[in-house]
């Protein structure tokens, strides 16, 4: 089984794979294991034995860390000081702090020499220590899982003296290259530790969907500079979505200004473009406690909390992201027209076209908890919500 | 000293049967206009036993404030909420004022004067917040109706005797716990200047400011500081356009030998330590003095907004008193008894519609929490944490105090 693919393999393989048609391109996309494991719980007890099998299932964490820098990226989506209901952020839409330590601490053990934790927080320039205390978190709780774990705000430029340009390999979809923080660039490993749960925009949001939040507000925000990059980043990422500006003309514009201005269209093909540029190794969407409706509290949907109780993990994102979408009870075959892409292009349709892997689950061997046995039916909830009149938005401030 | 409870009487209640609807109100002080329209309403105000003046009383200082709330941008179809450099909503509020103005004079009363727009037409949920927003920082706004509610109310219009009501709820609210006012500010940040002069309009707006970044801070006048001036406190901000007097110097720096952090500007000159290296800050240097730490901002201040911010990052969310969730626009203003027994959070939500289920951590070793509206007790779950309690609401109003008993809060 190949562990690492470096960066020049995948340019090579996905250049490869655009030779020929989208068909023969998702034919051809890779396939790699998936494994799935039960956790009902976050207590470590449970959750570092099942996160070790995983990796374990997988292949041992140690060929792919030992030696290496890791960038996690995590999913602190929107801002810390909004809840469902009275819910801790991390039991409905925050990757939980103790998957991001279980991480931490079991790539500590399988010989990572750094790692370091990466989140592009909502409209700030603070360090992601002081942002998540505002969630209630105990940093040190992450920070001293392992020695040289760190932290990085990738929401602009950061401790680094100039953005970073990762190139889409295939051309990109909308956007041919990016510029990141260095964070993105400065790693041998790179692993999206997301959460499972439906997006009223992607109609996901997995290991694929997190990395939307690599790009820094400061050049694709809301308040990033025309010609520069902002200082500092203020608020969403608009320009994405809506595409009604470019980014700073320090970075790369847009392929095609007069492609649809919808953001349905636009971000399942944007996070392709990123997840092209900035590969993925270690894919872990985690879900032993999550939510239903959307992927945030400012969605305007009948919003639960739920508990799937399980993790899920793989080395290929699209692969892990479609064993997820079966998870979900979900086609991950489904395209525009059928749930959850009901209004939105499939992300993982897109990836398996660029040649990033598929997500045909015939060829996707998983390893671990059956999927029948896993699954958590967001379809069905889904389902029965639409045909429900939507509530009332209340008040969140 | 006694608080009044003073209104400006309409102009157009010339028909003194309006003082009826003061009946059974804390309202016990009426300035009413000298026009001879008047006279009538004067005399039988006087004979009710109201006290009536066009003036505030001796030992009241007199304020112009703002109409307290989030700040609706002008013009267009819609109303939309001004916001401030983050996108954050603007809010507008007199707190900080109320509490300079008592810092600077302790024996003053203060009065808010800040009249609705206008043809403003407020909802009750806009009053509570012009009433609380004075209060709870222990001073007093001017009730002021706006010209619509004060002519339904001479007609005698239900809804406008439905706001009245409110009105009356909230400003007896707060009379009855007259000695809410003697509770200290608990505060994380010293605010150290003359807030005057040259230094009048940044150490003002700093005030301000900080109060909308969530950071709770202590007033502390340069010519007043003693021993007990910084007990307590985890940094000073001392921004003034002139490097302090030796004293001072040498009390800010004990402090910060001590273990406390000082937050300051070029102009404080020197700076008995290297910068240090690590924990490189954008905007500030770090200097390491005895257990404490000195951040020297790199430029002279001239962004009270950034200062208000950096302050908050530079000290740590880790010490926050307060956090809220689902809250939008709000505010806090956390209290302790002169014995320490007691603390009070007063919970200002600016929108003008209040939160639902929202939440607050108020940091501190708490036995019991008794919430209140304006209108009575209030039913909240509460959820024990590390050094702290938070306090779960339901869907409240613009205003919440917290009566949390049995503190052992180490900040205070």
């Amino acid at each position: 089984m190949e562990w690492i693919q470096t960066r020049r393999e995948w340019l090579s393989t996905a250049a490869a794979a655009l030779a020929g048609s989208a068909l023969s391109r998702a034919a051809a996309a890779p396939a790699s294991r998936v494994a799935i494991a039960r956790c009902k719980t976050y207590n470590s007890a449970e959750l570092l034995p099942a996160m070790q099998k995983l990796f374990d299932q997988l292949g041992g964490l140690e060929r792919l860390v030992k030696g290496k820098t890791v960038a996690c990226k995590i999913n602190l989506t929107g801002s810390p000081t909004y809840r469902i209901g009275y819910l801790p952020l991390e039991d409905t839409h925050y990757t939980h702090p103790q998957v991001i330590a279980a991480a931490a601490h079991l790539m500590a053990k399988a010989g990572a020499r750094r790692i370091r934790i990466l989140e592009s927080a909502w409209s700030t320039a603070d360090p992601v220590e002081e942002y998540v205390l505002r969630a209630n978190w105990e940093p040190r709780d992450i920070l001293g899982a392992a020695p040289n774990v760190e932290f990085e705000n990738t929401n602009y430029l950061g401790k680094a003296k100039k953005y970073s340009r990762l190139t889409v390999p295939f051309g990109g979809y909308i956007f041919p290259a990016f510029d990141l923080n260095h964070s993105y660039e400065d790693c041998d490993v790179f692993v999206s530790i997301a959460k499972m749960k439906e997006h009223a925009t992607a109609g996901v949001t997995l290991s694929m969907k997190n990395c939307f939040g690599m790009t820094p507000c400061t050049i694709y925000g809301t308040g990033a500079g025309v010609d520069e990059p902002s200082d500092v980043p203020k608020g969403g990422r608009t320009l994405v979505h809506a595409g009604n500006r470019q980014p700073s003309k320090s970075a790369p514009a847009e392929k095609d200004p007069k492609s649809p201005r919808v953001d349905t269209w636009r971000v399942p093909r944007t996070v392709v473009d990123l997840v092209a540029a900035r590969p993925i190794h270690l894919a872990i969407v985690e879900a032993v406690k999550t939510m239903t409706g959307g992927e945030g509290p400012w969605i305007r949907e009948d919003l639960q909390p739920a508990a799937p109780g399980v993790i899920v993990a793989g080395l290929n994102p699209v692969n892990t992201d479609a064993v997820c979408m079966s998870v979900m009870g979900f086609d991950p075959l489904a395209d525009r027209g059928t749930p959850p892409f009901e209004r939105c292009d499939s992300t993982l349709k897109l990836a398996e076209e660029a040649g990033l892997g598929t997500r045909d689950l015939r060829r996707i061997e998983v390893i671990g908890t059956r999927i029948a046995e896993a699954r958590y039916d967001f379809a069905g909830i889904r389902e029965r919500r639409h045909k429900a009149p939507v509530p009332p938005m209340g008040i969140r401030g | 000293m006694a608080e009044w409870t003073p209104m400006r009487w309409p102009d157009q209640w010339t028909d003194p049967s309006a003082l009826d609807l003061l009946h059974a109100t804390a309202i016990d002080y009426l300035l009413i206009g000298k026009a001879e329209t008047l006279a009538a309403v004067r005399a039988r105000a006087q004979q009710a036993g109201l006290h009536v003046a066009d003036a505030a009383p001796p030992r009241v200082t007199r304020v112009k404030g703002e109409w307290p709330g989030v700040k609706m941008a002008r013009g267009g179809g819609r109303a939309q909420a001004s916001a401030g450099p983050t996108g954050v909503p603007w809010v507008d509020s007199n707190g900080w004022l109320v509490r300079l103005e008592r810092a600077l004079d302790p024996q003053s009363s203060i009065w808010v004067d800040a009249p609705p727009a206008e043809n403003a037409r407020l909802a009750a949920g806009s009053y509570l917040s012009a009433i609380a927003d004075s209060a709870s920082r222990g001073g007093r706004w001017i009730l002021s109706l706006d010209g619509q509610l004060a002519a339904g109310l001479a007609a005698r219009n239900p809804q406008a005797l439905d706001t009245w009501k409110k009105i009356a709820a909230a400003a007896g609210f707060f009379a009855a716990r007259d000695n809410w006012r003697e509770y200290r500010a608990v505060g994380l940040v010293g605010v150290v200047s003359d807030f005057a002069g040259e230094n009048e309009f940044f150490s003002r707006e700093l005030l301000n400011l900080l109060d909308r970044a969530g950071q709770h801070y202590r007033i502390v006048p340069k010519g007043r500081v003693t021993e007990a001036s910084f007990a307590s406190l985890r940094a000073l901000i001392y921004s003034d356009a002139e490097a302090p007097a030796p004293a001072l110097r040498k009390q800010v720096l004990g402090f910060v030998e001590g273990g406390g952090i000082l937050i300051t500007g070029p102009k404080w000159g020197q700076v008995p330590s290297a910068p240090a290296k690590a924990d490189e800050h954008p905007r500030y240097s770090w200097h390491a003095l005895g257990k404490g730490r000195i951040a020297v901002a790199h430029e002279d201040p001239d962004d009270p907004y950034q200062w208000a911010n950096d302050s908050v990052v530079l000290v740590s969310h880790r010490y926050d008193l307060v956090r809220f969730w689902n809250c939008g626009a709000a505010g806090s203003y956390y209290t302790m008894a002169p014995d320490r027994k007691q603390a009070v959070v007063h919970l200002l939500f600016y929108a003008n519609r209040g939160p639902d289920q929202a939440s607050v951590r108020i940091a501190g070793r708490f036995r019991a929490v008794r919430a209140w509206t304006v209108d009575g007790p209030l039913k909240v779950a509460t959820e024990s944490q590390k050094d702290a309690i938070e306090v779960h609401l339901p869907q409240v109003g613009q205003y919440v105090a917290l009566e949390l008993t049995n503190g052992m809060d180490s900040n205070a």
